[in-house]
């Protein structure tokens, strides 16, 4: 969704920050970036990258050891406060006591947020209903499914209306059920304001949920921007031609290369060339082979995906990015 | 024939050392098997000792000394438990089941688990003897008199750990194990444990009568004391025997329920 | 469905400030998670009151004639250890308390309370105040058990409150000391050290015998430990010895408070390292 007013302060915004760790390893090195008011902001990076420890520092659990951050307009090291106050967080393997009632949990967390007994009821009855576990809300946490629970930490998170919210690999083990489930309630507590800051790495969430994606790497942001301006940098399309066989692969080469600059390609009947118009540029490949008199089997354009973005960021893939992509990634330039 | 037996105990072998070592691995195990009988001493020993005061109190040559042979007792009960508790987790945990797949007779598997505990009881009652021995134990009874006793107390260790066993195998509970540990204590208190039997209660020194390790802590402590009329050695060898032949039959029998079962 | 009171816009200015959610009804909901842990967990209180009363009867069989030297002041062993085993199961829920927390910290749990707007104290005060509550079982238990085999209650109404009141203390005692452990090593490994050092707090004091009877280090260690203080507070209850007075009651409180003050300013401390 597009942002609300600049006037308001970034939802998040962090300058120079530093987290060391004993031993002066620094897990967070000189990290900026601003996440505004209203968006999904996807963050993306390898296990080690420094994003859990970005997220808590954020969450006001982790001092920095420099640098600075502010969300909703606080600061989380001298208003932690402020900050505990505006903030819904749902940590990765989500902590949930198992002895305790879906209802009761989420009543218990009205009164962490300072909610009178009937308030916290009815506002527990409420996000029940919205994320589908009414039925469910009288039996004890430890019986119900990886998925109720992943949904029951974001009610959690959502008990007292946060202005920003922080969902840690929210659908990490989940099925594709439950997984696309929880991505419509993210969607949907988007369209209402809030402003989501999502750690994921699975890319196709990012690609389906967020606004803009920041990568980090070694501790510090090494690409930020929506995944289509993310995408374009990595390269432009690609247009594979496979050949029937017998074909003239020389001559394919010759007659596509008119049509656009050609590409590497490892296999022996197969051709591609850059394909700047993107599906526009199918046509005029076939005629050009055509004319060549080259019998051509199959066509297919291949877009960047997240995953190359990532690869050509930060040189290595992201664990479960298969999902989505497309299964020959080798051909696209990085 | 001969090479099943070098097999088998190979098995009982590697088990028993793989036992052992997870007992020094995890600190949980640790601090009941081997400091906390230790603690019980120190402050038995220094809060009750007033009690060599009491008329009809046996003449000992140090009350620590006296005392100790409760400690082992203790040190016998809590490593057989302990042995329990760890296989309990093996079964939670689905390792057990892997051994249970392994082409390796049922008894060995009992076998090498209480291999591990005699093992552990060695260890400790060597560092129990000699703890005490530092701060100011004597042993009248001389090496021989507290190897005796030590032996007494492993044989009954490797009887606690066949009972121990025989419910885990049964439950597979981690949790219930673990809440019958205030049993130790049951029938740490219900045996002359750090006490001549004369001066208990009349109704513990009634019962005292029916639980074997009575008889065990008895002839422990004749053996440390060098002095047979705190306790005969031979009716406490027969006890601490039986309840081992006893346990470890029951152990087999619950192994052989499960893999039934399963 | 009500996604439109979950609009922004919706919030009302004055929650956007820093101040942190009413104690009260934060404390009170800390209080109800925590019974769940004995009314919840199948054989949760088994640990908690068996062992002070296999530990009061045991002790009670195997040392009872230790009344006839003299210089004790009761002729009941019974009554003499009724207040000590209160006292040691008080303790031992207290130290449950701390094991707790660890568990909750290495789950994650914890986390959730921190990023809460609670103040900083009530995450160590919900923790006391479940285990105060859950350390009234086994000093019920004890006391009731012990009364029904022969133990005598010479103090009174007054004597039984004094026992609570120590039994209460101490049970805050050990759970701040516990908690700061907790927060300290974040892993429930430090489970023994905190039950450990309660059981040697409870039994390196006039625990067996009153301190005249007392020979070698535990003379001297009995003396500066406050719990002696503590079991004299607790033994006007029962120990026809020590009657109910003043000079029985305030060394007693003096201690409670001294060790409160320390300990949950060193659970405190920890508590605020937390995110360092």
């Amino acid at each position: 969704m597009s942002g609300p007013a600049s006037s308001s302060p970034p939802a998040v915004s962090v300058h120079g920050l530093e987290r060391a760790f004993k031993g002066g390893i620094k897990a967070v090195d000189g990290l900026d970036l601003e996440v505004r008011e209203g968006e999904v902001y996807g963050f993306l990076g390898p296990n080690g990258a420094g994003k859990t420890t970005t997220v808590r520092i954020l969450v006001t659990l982790l001092k920095p050891t420099a640098g600075e951050a502010r969300v909703a307009g606080f600061d989380v090291v001298s208003q932690a406060d402020a900050v505990r106050r505006n903030i819904g967080v749902a940590l990765q393997e989500a902590a949930i006591d198992p002895l305790m009632t879906g209802r009761e949990l989420l009543r218990m967390q009205g009164a962490l947020h300072g909610m009178k007994g009937a308030q916290a009821r009815s506002r527990a009855e409420e996000l029940l209903d919205r994320v589908g576990l009414t039925d469910a809300g009288g039996r004890r946490v430890g019986q119900y499914s990886g998925g109720m629970r992943r949904r029951l930490d974001l009610a959690m998170a959502l008990v007292h209306r946060p202005k920003v919210l922080f969902l840690d690999e929210p659908t990490t083990g989940l099925d594709p059920t439950s997984r696309s489930a929880l991505w419509r309630e993210v969607r949907s507590l988007n369209d209402d304001g809030t402003t989501v800051f999502l750690t994921t790495q699975y890319l196709e969430e990012a690609e389906q949920l967020a606004d803009r994606v920041g990568i980090i790497a070694g501790g510090s942001l090494v690409a930020e921007g929506t995944p289509a301006e993310l995408k374009a940098h990595v390269g432009e399309p690609t247009l594979h031609v496979d050949l029937a066989p017998e074909s003239d692969v020389a001559a394919a080469r010759v007659a596509l290369s008119a049509v656009g600059p050609l590409v590497d390609c490892q296999d022996d009947a197969r051709v591609a060339i850059r394909a700047a118009r993107g599906k526009a540029t199918v046509p005029l490949a076939i005629r050009a082979l055509d004319e060549a008199g080259i019998a051509v089997e199959s066509v297919e354009v291949e877009s960047p995906t997240l995953d190359d973005v990532f690869a050509a960021v930060t040189g290595s893939t992201l664990e479960g990015a298969t999902q989505g992509a497309s299964a020959d990634q080798a051909e696209v330039p990085a | 024939m001969i090479a099943g037996v070098a097999r088998e105990s190979r098995v009982v072998t590697a088990l028993g050392r793989r036992a052992l070592s997870v007992q020094f691995r995890r600190a949980q195990l640790l601090m009941p098997t081997f400091v906390l009988p230790l603690m019980l001493l120190a402050v038995i020993a220094s809060g009750t000792s007033a009690g060599r005061d009491l008329r009809d109190f046996p003449e000992v040559s140090s009350y620590l000394g006296f005392v100790v042979a409760g400690t082992l007792l203790q040190g016998a009960l809590l490593s057989g438990l302990t042995s329990g508790m760890a296989l309990a987790n093996d079964i939670e945990g689905g390792f057990f089941d892997r051994l249970l797949a392994a082409p390796v007779r049922r008894s060995s598997l009992v076998f090498g688990r209480l291999a591990g505990t005699l093992g552990l009881a060695v260890l400790q009652m060597a560092w129990f003897l000699l703890v005490a021995l530092l701060f100011g134990a004597s042993y009248p009874g001389g090496v021989l008199g507290a190897l005796g006793a030590a032996a007494l107390a492993v044989i009954t260790a490797v009887g606690i750990g066949g009972l121990a066993i025989a419910i885990a195998i049964r439950t597979g509970s981690m949790s219930l194990m673990q809440s019958i540990f205030p049993f130790v204590f049951v029938l740490l208190f219900t045996a002359p444990a750090f006490f001549p039997r004369d001066l208990l209660t009349p109704t513990l020194r009634d019962l005292s009568a029916y639980n074997p390790l009575t008889y065990v802590v008895e002839g422990a402590r004749g053996l440390l004391q060098g002095d047979a009329s705190l306790g005969d050695p031979w009716i406490g060898l027969a006890a601490a025997v039986g309840l081992a032949a006893f346990a470890t039959a029951l152990a087999v029998l619950a192994l052989r329920d499960r893999a039934r079962r399963t | 469905m009500s996604t439109s009171t979950d609009s922004p816009a919706g919030r009302s200015g004055s929650r956007s400030g820093g101040t942190n959610s009413p104690a009260g009804g934060v404390a009170w909901a800390f209080w109800l998670r925590s019974l769940n842990e004995v009314t919840r967990v199948r054989g949760a209180l088994i640990g908690t009151s068996i062992a002070p009363l296999v530990f009061l009867l045991g002790t009670s069989g195997q040392f009872g004639r230790l009344v006839g030297l003299p210089g004790f002041p009761t002729d009941s062993y019974l009554s003499w250890i009724i207040p000590l085993c209160c006292l040691q199961g008080a303790g031992f829920a207290g130290a449950a308390a701390g094991a707790n927390l660890a568990r909750d910290i290495e789950q994650g749990w914890f986390d959730r309370l921190l990023v809460a707007p609670v103040a900083r104290p009530l995450l160590v005060l919900g923790p006391v105040l479940g285990a105060i509550t859950r350390s009234m079982v086994p000093v019920t238990l004890v006391l009731i058990v012990g009364v029904l085999i022969g133990g005598e209650v010479t103090g009174g109404v007054l004597g039984i409150v004094a026992l609570y009141v120590a039994s209460a203390g101490f049970c805050t005692v050990a759970a701040m000391w516990a908690i700061a452990i907790a927060v300290h090593f974040r892993t429930q490994q430090a489970g023994p050290l905190m039950q450990m050092s309660v059981f040697l707090g409870v039994f390196l004091s006039t625990a067996y015998t009153p301190q005249p009877l007392l020979k070698g280090w535990l003379e001297d260690v009995a003396r500066v430990n406050p719990v002696s203080h503590i079991l004299e507070l607790a033994r006007q209850s029962t120990v026809s010895g020590i009657d109910l007075s003043l000079a029985h009651t305030w060394p007693g409180l003096v201690a409670l408070a001294a060790l409160v003050a320390v300990f949950g300013a060193l659970a405190m401390i920890g508590l605020r390292r937390m995110g360092r």
